[in-house]
């Protein structure tokens, strides 16, 4: 379910711009929104609270070590961050660091 | 009866995009001169349609949903999604499909192809698709049957089962009763990262995988780039290596001919593919 949440931020104007206004509220209404899904294409999921934080918080590297899919996780992290917190050069050698640590996490679902 | 009058395998790195807008620089050169180089060859094969192999990056396919092939049947279909035009600059279109050799690619009026190609009557192309139309067809004015392949969400299909794809491709493409000049495009990449410790490094993550991608394509070699592209050794190569298997398809549709022209361009952002086989 993270990797669809990074995807519904990385692929909707309206979602990224949710979140990066309140990261709490867009996580809170992803997993309501989760409970009552309407059918067929389901939107919201569940989260743990570790990927709650996580995702909050920007913390790439942890959501890296999670198993997330790599692709969906930078398409994330460039929307969310830049150029608001970084600029691509400096989210470039952040991300590197933080996601080297731990290798090539299986990132099959 | 439908021809295949010739394969190609492009790169489709939307940064190619967004950094030749205005100008050249000068660690794109080669791949500019590339392009200009399949431009016209596509100008001189003439085709009445463009079908193209692509991988969807999870704008129409996801997790919720995901097929291993999928032919977009659709006399039209969108283009460019909206986080492409805010990342890549991309201009959302419209471009023609074909929707007559969709379904009889999709096996005519049952699914009876050795392949069980899932569909779309709504195709929404990305930039893996757009991104070599733009460059190979700036006009957008050949028509184009998608297939979409998964390249991103493990598990992937096999080596072996991209290449049974474009075997399949090239039957059924050849018994297509209708008249058209079919090109054959597929869209991918060699080494490439994204999302990983080795993305952005300036060059390619695996230097040696580039050298021996470009060798199983310039000697036609199909056996032996299916048993050296398991999962594991693309992954070794990046963890977005997995889109090289779209050419082990075009390989499969030319019939492990030697390609005419096989290149890993190299360029500030890993070495780029560029592959033609002739068919006649």
């Amino acid at each position: 379910m993270v990797n669809k949440l990074m995807w519904e931020v990385d692929r909707s104007d309206a979602s990224l711009s949710a979140f990066k206004t309140d990261p709490a509220a867009f996580l809170d209404d992803w997993v309501t929104i989760g409970q009552s899904p309407v059918s067929p294409y389901p939107e919201g999921g569940s989260l743990t609270a570790v990927e709650r934080d996580a995702l909050a918080a920007h913390d790439y590297g942890d959501l890296y070590a999670m198993g997330v899919n790599p692709f969906l996780l930078w398409q994330f992290a460039r929307s969310v961050s830049v150029p608001d917190e970084m600029t691509g050069d400096e989210l470039i050698s952040s991300f590197r660091e933080a996601v080297e640590p731990h290798g090539y996490p299986d990132f099959h679902t | 009866m439908a021809e295949i009058v010739g394969v190609l395998g492009v790169t489709h790195n939307p940064l190619m995009w967004s950094n030749l807008r205005e100008s050249v620089p000068e660690d794109l050169v080669g791949v500019t001169a590339n392009f200009e180089r399949f431009r016209s060859i596509v100008t001189d094969l003439d085709p009445d349609v463009i079908v193209l192999i692509a991988s969807d990056h999870f704008h129409m396919l996801m997790m919720s949903n995901m097929p291993a092939f999928m032919i977009g049947k659709a006399p039209s279909m969108r283009a460019v999604h909206p986080n492409e035009v805010r990342q890549f600059g991309l201009t959302p279109s419209r471009i023609s499909g074909d929707a007559e050799l969709a379904v009889h690619l999709l096996g005519g009026g049952d699914l009876t192809q050795r392949i069980d190609f899932a569909f779309s009557d709504e195709p929404w192309l990305d930039h893996s698709s757009v991104i070599p139309l733009l460059f190979l067809t700036p006009g957008l004015d050949v028509p184009v049957v998608p297939i979409l392949t998964n390249c991103n969400a493990p598990p992937l299909p096999t080596a072996r089962r991209f290449a049974e794809l474009g075997t399949v491709l090239r039957e059924s493409i050849s018994s297509f009763r209708g008249e058209r000049r079919v090109l054959v495009v597929g869209s991918g990449h060699l080494a490439h990262e994204l999302g990983g410790p080795r993305q952005f490094l300036g060059t390619s993550p695996d230097p040696d995988f580039d050298r021996k991608a470009v060798s199983w394509m310039a000697s036609g070699d199909l056996d032996a780039v299916v048993d050296a592209t398991s999962f594991e050794r693309l992954t070794e190569a990046g963890n977005e290596s997995y889109q090289f298997l779209n050419f082990i398809t075009c390989l499969a549709v030319a019939q492990g001919r030697p390609a005419s022209f096989a290149e890993g361009t190299p360029t500030r952002f890993g070495n780029l593919p560029f592959f033609a086989w002739e068919t006649s």
